[in-house]
């Protein structure tokens, strides 16, 4: 039998800044001038967010936090400061750093240390996430976008021998970080270290975090793109000789509201997708044009008139038909997201990015109550999906 | 010696002159290549993840691609070899003739980038992953229009369209790539450089587009100070890449050095 877990992930996006200097705007990451983020606007949604937090706390629902720079997008900006907050502010549930940007910052020891730490004040409830990142992302860290596949692996190995080793210095001479002299303070407070999650669906990355067992999360995949990277993952291991994996080693991120009706979700929710129809706008060399984006062989796709424009028009109800958002009143949301795990083949940790675009604190902590009152309850005891199918 | 993709031209009887591109492997197409070919033997190399050269898994330094055109100069015949390099290959050039080689002859530098001069705000070098590509294009040309068609330079995503074949986007992606991981920081110069150029000591030729707004008239009038002796001149009419704007100026002042 599965229980689903439910997690909740805000990005604390700033939608206000006038239109028309987005308009205007080459991109509305990486380079808006910093003038257009009022700090007691950005204060006001700091404690918002840490509120829903502690609700979520209280109602059994797990949290992530993330980073990214110099955007409309995200104030969070350094991972690991906010994932230290929430571990002081909360008492039960895990807590998910998706993740501090490895690929951006020059000494994976210090995250290993920055994490180690938050272990310990959580009293053990830290899940570590890592993400590859691209795109405006590079320019902001001055981090080379080529070879960050090869980097981010490097980094992960380290931090994972910084975390789990308790014998005094080692040293590390790598390709890509050397450190001589490795004995992190604290050490974590799970043994042997905290949990690993990556966000991935590049393909050959989703098998060897198969290979590793790390719990592999898809962002707003659909259903055909999770399924083919959670198959990719599961072969890997059938081909590695390791044991099927169970659904807690797949996740999968989507946009999310729950309200009373249907009708009260959908016109919320659609105040979602202003995620992707104004908060991804992004200069070309820093999307299509930034080397390492895509292999060589992609470009002419990539390039050609008509490729890659954002989106304008989403409506909920398109975003629920891709898989990409559930919404509705409890039973409709529990029947999207049993539905979607039938259709990837399983998953067991759902992430739902609520608090998004323009949608409210009032309405956010409303959609986390019903969430944990009446959608989680019947997300328990589900029977395995391969067992099911086969039944039937 | 690692594989290289070479593009060779000319009589194999005349004096070599070795040619290290920039952005983009040398085209044959380029009518000042084949101006150079009459008398001269042309050798044109891509470097490694350039063109058809293959890149070996772990380079990714400016010492890789200096290394290679040592193991190039000691595999050329002869004992007078001129080496003209252009852009972030006169970066290549430049290091090279620091390092010294036997048969390195003559020096000129296009363009060049690879030296930091101004102060820790100022930006020598446009960042050619960091600007849009339209801005690129208009900076890097005395006119934009009037860029060959089939060759390209910097800004080359403003000339993207349905006459451009999957094979040329292809290959400008894996040169954008592989520049890239050369190149994207201390982006295009090693800070080293400036102070080591002193050791250059043989003939250079500092040739640089009037209207280069990639990297300036200026600072390439700073970075011939810096070599002993080096002569400095400008191409009317031309941006970052004289050879391809302005060719006939370009061979004049080359064949001049030269002869």
């Amino acid at each position: 039998m599965t229980s689903i877990e439910l997690w909740n992930h805000c990005e604390n996006p700033y939608p206000f800044v006038p239109a028309e200097v987005l308009d205007a705007a080459e991109s509305v990451r990486a380079s808006l001038p910093n003038k257009y983020c009022d700090p007691d606007i950005a204060a006001r949604l700091y404690d918002e967010i840490f509120e829903e937090y502690q609700l979520c706390d209280d109602l059994g629902l797990h949290i992530v936090t993330n980073e990214h720079h110099s955007g409309i997008n995200n104030l969070w900006a350094a991972s690991p400061v906010i994932t230290g907050i929430v571990a002081r502010i909360t008492k039960k549930v895990r807590i998910l750093s998706l993740g501090t940007l490895i690929t951006v910052r020059p000494d994976p020891v210090r995250v290993a240390t920055e994490y180690a730490t938050i272990d310990v004040i959580s009293r053990g409830r830290l899940d570590i996430g890592f993400v590859k990142s691209g795109a405006t992302e590079m320019v902001s860290g001055d981090a080379n976008p080529m070879r960050i596949r090869e980097r981010e692996w490097e980094a992960i190995d380290l931090i994972e021998k910084s975390l789990t080793s308790h014998d005094g210095p080692f040293s590390w001479e790598g390709k890509f970080f050397t450190h001589p002299h490795v004995n992190i303070w604290p050490r974590p407070y799970q043994q042997p270290r905290p949990e690993f999650w990556a966000a991935t669906s590049d393909m050959p990355t989703c098998a060897e975090l198969g290979r590793r067992g790390i719990v592999n999360t898809l962002l707003f995949g659909g259903y055909d793109r999770t399924r083919q990277a959670f198959e990719a993952y599961k072969q890997a291991r059938h081909a590695a000789g390791l044991p099927a994996p169970k659904e807690d080693r797949f996740s999968y991120m989507a946009f999310c509201y729950v309200g009373d009706t249907d009708e009260e979700a959908f016109r919320i929710g659609q105040k979602i997708p202003w995620f992707l129809t104004v908060s991804i706008k992004s200069a070309p060399q820093m999307s299509k044009f930034q080397p390492g984006q895509f292999p060589p062989e992609m470009a002419p796709a990539a390039w050609r008139a008509g490729s890659s424009k954002r989106p304008t028009n989403l409506t909920v109800e398109a975003l629920i038909a891709q898989g990409q958002m559930f919404a509705g009143n409890p039973d409709t949301v529990v029947k999207q997201i049993k539905a979607f795990r039938e259709r990837v083949g399983g998953v067991g940790r759902i992430i739902m990015m609520t608090r998004q675009g323009l949608v409210t604190h009032a309405e956010a902590m409303k959609s986390f109550n019903l969430t944990a009152n009446e959608v989680l309850p019947q997300l328990r005891d589900l029977p395995p999906v391969e067992e099911r199918a086969a039944a039937e | 010696m690692i594989d290289l993709e070479i593009l060779r031209a000319g009589p194999e009887s005349g004096d070599i002159l070795l040619l290290i591109h920039g952005i983009n492997p040398v085209s044959p197409k380029a009518p000042f290549v084949a101006d150079l070919a009459r008398t001269r033997r042309i050798i044109a190399p891509s470097h490694p993840g350039f063109g058809a050269s293959p890149l070996p898994p772990d380079f990714d330094t400016m010492y890789d691609l200096v290394n290679v055109y040592l193991d190039v100069l000691d595999s050329l015949p002869g004992t007078r070899i001129a080496v003209a390099g252009f852009g972030f290959g006169g970066w290549i050039a430049a290091e090279l003739a620091v390092a010294g080689h036997p048969k390195l002859h003559r020096l000129i530098l296009i363009d060049a980038v690879g030296i930091k001069i101004g102060g820790r705000e100022d930006r020598d070098i446009v960042h050619m992953f960091n600007t849009n590509p339209v801005e690129l294009d208009r900076r890097a040309w005395h006119d934009p229009a009037k860029r060959p068609a089939g060759i390209y330079g910097l800004g080359w995503q403003a000339a993207i369209g349905d006459d451009m074949t999957d094979d040329e986007m292809i290959a400008l992606a894996r040169n954008w790539d592989s520049l890239c991981l050369f190149a994207w920081r201390p982006h295009m110069f090693n800070p080293r450089l400036k102070d080591w150029l002193h050791r250059i000591h043989v003939p250079t030729l500092v040739l640089w587009g009037e209207s280069d707004r990639i990297v300036t008239p200026d600072y390439g009038r700073h970075y011939a100070s810096l070599i002993p002796d080096a002569v400095f001149e400008t191409i009317p009419q031309a941006g970052h890449h004289p050879e391809l704007e302005q060719p006939a100026a370009f061979i004049a002042s080359v064949e001049r050095f030269l002869s």
